[in-house]
């Protein structure tokens, strides 16, 4: 087990020591800066006045009477122009927050995607550059099996999955504090669940919401992990898993009328549908979801391990 | 001979249809230099892969310090360093962290090892920089430098002095014939080129087509007694020839101004001087084919060579 920690300190000195790491990490703290103070220039979509006043109740319930008479014109605040949500919010006595750390930390989620693409390119360079680079060769000959090698590089390609998403989640949570504050480390978050209101503590549910995402992450990395392994070639890795991430929810509508189209893959990557929002596909189950993401998960993984322990290493 | 440390039984490699090596069978001893000769894509390379594991072996079996590749590949492979193909380290780390690299893949190797082995390769001054900035002659130093880390009782070196200067082929020559008589490591040494390996082996194995045709043992070149064809180019070359002729008794040929006939290396001193007492003036004189190259020749044929 030793020599295992070993293998993966080896595979996190080559990623530190490779410029394209610093790179990427770069490109994220700026892209989640900018944001930052995009919304905070640009306030049509933080909103300037949320109803946090004593008579809050009273301006929600204004509120929802111009919102069902449809004079939506005059509401500041675009974070409360749902009227179940607002009616949610009355009958539950929680108050509106203005737009604050937390609600950051929530729309950086999108850069989760972008955590992805980097994930993806380290999945499919940590063992095909080795190939590329000719090192393969000096790797293999040690007193170490193939499988352990290959096992602590997928290790390290999860570590830096998760390293990049602290990074993303706490980055913005500082960026938040600094440009929109904080009310307190516990909110009380409103969220609709197939059409159901529902309330959760806002640092689980974000932290929850963090975790889902990173299961698609997970996938592809897989994914362009495999195909790395199989091809020992990084850019056909890279290319393919990122187009697959990119055209895998038109992939599942356009078989969306076919009896199988709820096993593809991509139909139960985003397993936050099962949190906030609607199912995909009536009647799938978060249960049914995991399931279907194992068998694929198992899939990759096999495939990874037969053609990196099993074939020789020839040619130059 | 000493204790057989790598033993090869019946090696062979398929691939698809094609038999690519056929049924090696050889003993490597510890403390000697085994050069493995064969031109281009004779089957070294193959046989250098499937010695250190990274290609399987269709049929057969190789034992290192009495364990199977096959069967116990780890055991086996804890008596290996070496190099296959061109020295590749990785460029954006220092030439030190890539030793501490493949130092960790390796049981019980302390920093001062470290430090060891890049003075024995005497690469302690650029030790620091980036392996991408190296010369290929440097990486190949720091090549040998990671294959020396677990003191391995068998050393593999393929084609190590491709790409090196003069010099450089040189320096190698002597680490590895000092690695072997001091050390007692045996070192397979792989090339196509014959007058190298003539140099820095003890024995050469001649490998063409996938099969071992033949091993020489390279004699000793001071108390060699072979005769050897020399060329000499000296001027006046009537006197030279006569001369030449009375000498060594044997007929001399002549193109142009060279003069080339036959006689033992030990007896090629006293050949000159004895010119020189005749008053020829000598331009120069060169040894030609070994007889080894003869014979290497005649075993592959010449065109195949490059």
């Amino acid at each position: 087990m030793n020599n295992f920690v070993q293998l993966v300190r080896n595979e996190w000195m080559k990623l530190l020591n490779q410029k394209a790491t610093w790179i990427m990490a770069a490109i994220l703290v700026l892209l989640v800066i900018a944001s930052g103070v995009l919304f905070k220039i640009d306030d049509t979509a933080t909103g300037v006045d949320a109803p946090t006043g004593d008579n809050w109740k009273q301006e929600l319930q204004e509120q929802n009477e111009q919102l069902q008479k449809q004079e939506v014109g005059d509401i500041q605040y675009p974070g409360y122009r749902n009227v179940e949500e607002n009616q949610y919010r009355i009958e539950n006595d929680i108050k509106p927050t203005s737009y604050n750390a937390w609600d950051f930390v929530r729309q950086s989620r999108v850069f989760v995607a972008l955590v992805s693409l980097f994930t993806i390119i380290v999945a499919a360079g940590i063992t095909a550059n080795e190939f590329r680079w000719g090192t393969i060769k000096l790797l293999l000959i040690r007193p170490i099996s193939r499988s352990k090698i290959l096992f602590a590089k997928y290790v390290s390609v999860l570590t830096y999955a998760w390293a990049m998403l602290v990074v993303l989640f706490v980055l913005s949570f500082i960026v938040g504090i600094s440009l929109f504050g904080l009310d307190g480390m516990t909110e009380v978050y409103v969220y609709a669940q197939d059409g159901v209101y529902q309330q959760a503590d806002i640092f689980s549910f974000t932290v929850s919401q963090y975790v889902l995402s990173s299961v698609e992450l997970i996938m592809m990395a897989t994914f362009a992990f495999m195909i790395a392994a199989v091809f020992r070639n990084t850019s056909l890795a890279i290319g393919l898993s990122i187009f697959l991430m990119m055209a895998g929810s038109s992939i599942v509508v356009f078989f969306m009328n076919k009896d199988w189209a709820k096993y593809i893959l991509f139909a139960n990557t985003d397993l936050n549908q099962f949190i906030e929002g609607t199912p995909m596909f009536s009647g799938i189950t978060i249960g049914f979801s995991i399931t279907i993401l194992a068998v694929y998960y198992i899939v990759f993984m096999v495939v990874s391990w037969v053609f990196f322990t099993k074939r020789d290493v020839a040619g130059a | 001979m000493s204790e057989a440390v790598m033993q090869l039984k019946n090696v062979s490699k398929t691939i698809g249809k094609k038999e690519i090596i056929k049924g090696l069978d050889f003993n490597i001893y510890s403390g000697e230099v085994f050069g493995f000769l064969g031109p281009n894509g004779a089957g070294k390379t193959t046989t250098i892969r499937m010695m250190v594991g990274l290609m399987k072996m269709s049929d057969g079996d190789i034992i290192i310090k009495g364990h199977s590749v096959n069967e116990d590949f780890k055991q086996a492979i804890c008596h290996v360093g070496g190099i296959v193909e061109n020295p590749e380290m990785y460029p954006f780390m220092s030439g030190w962290k890539n030793l501490v690299h493949y130092s960790r893949m390796m049981p019980d190797i302390t920093k001062e090892r470290i430090h060891e082995v890049v003075q024995l390769v005497g690469l302690e001054n650029r030790i620091k920089e980036k392996a991408g900035k190296y010369s290929l002659g440097m990486r190949q130093r720091l090549g040998i430098a990671q294959a020396l880390l677990h003191k391995p009782s068998v050393l593999i070196l393929d084609e190590p002095t491709n790409g090196l200067d003069p010099s450089g082929i040189r320096e190698i020559r002597a680490y590895i014939r000092k690695l072997a008589s001091e050390e007692g490591v045996a070192v397979i040494v792989s090339s196509h080129i014959l007058s190298e390996m003539e140099m820095m082996c003890d024995r050469i194995g001649i490998i063409k087509s996938g099969e071992l045709i033949s091993i020489q043992t390279v004699q000793d070149a001071l108390q060699e007694t072979e005769e050897k064809e020399v060329s000499i180019e000296a001027v006046p070359v009537d006197v030279t020839m006569t001369a030449l002729k009375d000498i060594t008794g044997k007929s001399v040929t002549r193109e142009q101004d060279i003069l080339t006939f036959a006689v033992e290396r030990e007896k090629i001193p006293g050949v000159v001087s004895k010119l020189v007492h005749k008053g020829v003036h000598i331009y120069s004189i060169n040894v030609n084919r070994s007889t080894l190259e003869d014979k290497f020749l005649d075993l592959i044929g010449e065109g195949s060579i490059e």
